[in-house]
């Protein structure tokens, strides 16, 4: 046991001694979120509507009073043109334009008259666009509500059934978060192999080690790392982003935990077959990038063809991904919970079974 | 714990062999190490040296024969083992990114007896870079190092293999000075080396091994000065001087031709030069380079293998 803990702390001396390793497990996923980040969290700040009012009438100005008094909304006047061309420069996420003869079309809307609103907004923007059309929708049932005097005979209450708030940063952090998980384990088939190339197994394996405290101090290090990206992940998401972290925190544990160990079993399976660490490194980015892409890392699995999908489903980081997603934001299940746990589970145990088999010690 | 008295063999080996594919690694290999001997195998890369080595240190399984180091069956008991004996592979590169001290710490935390790193990083000579990185020491600091590392466990019996390759002259000398104080506590030494004179100068016997065999083996007084009574006439190689007739010169007991010289192993060395000459002088010619020798054990190298050493 002894052995054990000092061949650990040994071990995380040299990875936090190693700058490379360094960045490629904590920064690197984190320069991920921060990147995506930044650029999908646009939905949830201040929101700047442009607002060319063309009627000028007492009406006209009492609808833009209640545009702005809507939470999270600043109004710039302008002329239609002006605030077209603010839009194409970034400044705005929508143009309301109110039409010449609003003030007419409403007083004449009990009797059946009826004032259309322009709204323009920006398809490349898809999470602005969807928040700007609700906001005008919102406004405007409101004032519809008004001028009728009437109560609409249907309406609706807004419930949410798990998705309905996930945004995509918080689509994206568990995703990063199983990237990060599955890089840990796959990457130590490198250090294994420059180990065994460079005779240091075999000097290890002159003293009375035995093997399964060298292969208990690699994995109980990288779990202590993985655990430090899942902290360090989680907090950037939650304190810059706003990712609301719904889930179990011990059933998170555990899934770090399989997770890490179903990964850092694959990596001893490349370090099984990388007769070189130049091989190991050639074959860690063979089957790193294809994990990375095809498991709904960075867009749901729902959204690929039908042909991906099918790939998607033996790729164990997707069952990683997805069961982090469920368990720290409520994401949708693509698989159920215990099916993601299993599939972790039976991919570990295969991976063990072939390192036992083939995993060579000089 | 297995007690031994003076006398008995540290290390014995019998018939060993070690097949690999179609290769006889070892073929065949038996000889023994007494109680505080430094006992030196002698070859060129790939006579078998580290295969036969790594064997003794319980890392891989012979084919066949039986080897004991301190009373315990290695093929059985190599974990026994293990804790008493200290093992000093080619390479060197532990952990680059632990020092000198970190390193030692660690390893000796394996063991379940140790000497304090301090006074084996005294011993070794790494005084000054006990808190240097490993991957920055120079060549001959590593070499100590690595030495430092097989006795952190006040083992019995030490494995060095090839302590010195690669060293230059004046690190080389300064391990060999490491080698000799181990022997003085007592410890038994067991080094493989491709340089002649290394095993000339540290040890008490050797084993000269080429092929997977050994070829001869002794003490280097043993093995070259009674093997070769005789002292060495050598010069250029003469046209129209054939071997039959040299052979035939007083005094001469073997010709043998090494780089373009003719080589005459002889009993009587004035005898056999007055030959020389007055034979040259008949072909109207002068020999050149004439020079005498004591037999070496380069000589006896070449006149077990056919063949030079080569570095």
């Amino acid at each position: 046991m002894r052995a054990l803990l000092l061949l650990t702390a040994a071990n995380m001396k040299s990875f936090l001694r190693d700058r490379a390793a360094l960045f490629w497990t904590l920064a690197f996923p984190l320069i991920f979120v921060v990147l995506f980040g930044s650029i999908f969290s646009g939905g949830q700040g201040q929101r700047d509507v442009g607002w060319a009012d063309l009627d000028g009438s007492a009406a006209s100005a009492q609808l833009r009073a209640i545009f702005a008094a809507a939470p999270n909304v600043t109004l710039t006047d302008g002329s239609e043109t002006d605030l077209r061309a603010k839009m194409k420069s970034g400044g705005l996420a929508a143009i309301v334009v109110v039409p010449k003869g609003y003030a007419d079309a409403v007083a004449g809307g009990r009797g059946g008259g009826a004032a259309t609103l322009v709204v323009y907004t920006d398809p490349t923007q898809q999470s602005q666009t969807a928040g700007a059309l609700q906001l005008v929708q919102g406004v405007l049932a409101g004032v519809n509500q008004r001028i009728s005097g009437q109560p609409p005979v249907v309406s609706f209450e807004a419930r949410t059934i798990q998705t309905q708030n996930l945004t995509f940063i918080s689509y994206l952090v568990p995703s990063i978060l199983g990237m990060a998980l599955m890089q840990l384990g796959v990457f130590s088939a490198i250090r294994l192999v420059g180990d065994r190339e460079k005779l240091i197994l075999k000097r290890l394996n002159a003293t009375p080690l035995k093997r399964w405290q060298l292969v208990g101090s690699n994995v109980l290090m990288r779990l202590v790392v993985a655990i430090a990206q899942t902290v360090i992940i989680i907090t950037v998401g939650v304190r810059l982003y706003g990712v609301q972290l719904s889930g179990n925190l011990v059933l998170l544990g555990a899934l770090v935990v399989l997770g890490s160990l179903a990964f850092i079993a694959l990596g001893y399976v490349i370090a099984s077959f990388a007769p070189t660490e130049d091989a190991a490194n050639g074959m860690t980015s063979v089957v790193q990038f294809p994990l990375m892409f095809l498991s709904g890392t960075f867009f749901p699995i729902d959204a690929m063809p039908d042909y991906l999908k099918t790939v998607a489903r033996v790729m164990p980081l997707t069952y990683l991904s997805d069961a982090l997603r469920q368990v720290m934001v409520d994401g949708t299940p693509f698989s159920p919970l215990w099916v993601c746990f299993a599939a972790l589970a039976g991919f570990l145990v295969v991976c063990l079974a072939i390192s036992a088999r083939f995993f060579r010690w000089q | 714990m297995t007690t031994r008295g003076s006398g008995e063999a540290v290390i014995r080996v019998d018939e060993l062999r070690k097949t690999y594919g179609q290769t006889h690694a070892v073929d065949g290999v038996s000889f023994d190490v007494q109680p505080g001997e430094v006992f030196g195998l002698l070859g060129p890369n790939g006579a078998g040296k580290t295969t036969t080595v790594e064997i003794l240190e319980g890392l891989r399984k012979p084919d066949a024969g039986s080897v004991r180091v301190l009373g315990i069956d290695v093929a059985r008991d190599a974990d026994a083992l293990k804790e008493r004996i200290g093992v000093s592979l080619q390479t060197a590169a532990v952990y680059p990114k632990l020092t000198v001290v970190e390193l030692l710490d660690l390893f000796r935390g394996f063991y379940r007896r140790g000497r304090p790193t301090a006074e084996l990083v005294t011993l070794l000579g790494l005084d000054e870079k006990r808190n240097t990185r490993t991957s920055d020491l120079s060549g001959g600091q590593r070499q100590r190092l690595a030495v430092a590392l097989a006795l952190v466990n006040e083992p019995e019996v030490v494995f060095l293999d090839e302590p010195t390759t690669g060293l230059d002259p004046a690190a080389r000398r300064s391990l060999w000075d490491i080698v000799r104080a181990l022997q003085s506590e007592g410890k038994t030494i067991l080094l493989t080396t491709h340089y002649m004179e290394e095993a000339e100068v540290l040890c008490d016997r050797l084993a000269i091994m080429d092929h997977g065999r050994i070829l001869a083996s002794g003490t280097v007084s043993e093995l070259v000065e009674n093997r070769f009574r005789e002292r060495s006439v050598r010069f250029e190689g003469i046209a129209g001087l054939d071997d039959a007739r040299l052979a035939a010169l007083p005094g001469v007991s073997q010709v043998k031709h090494e780089n373009g010289e003719v080589v005459l192993f002889t009993s009587d060395v004035p005898a056999t030069i007055g030959a020389v000459l007055a034979t040259t002088e008949r072909l109207g010619q002068e020999p050149r380079n004439l020079a005498v020798r004591r037999a070496t054990l380069e000589d006896l190298f070449l006149d077990l293998t056919g063949r030079a050493l080569r570095d």
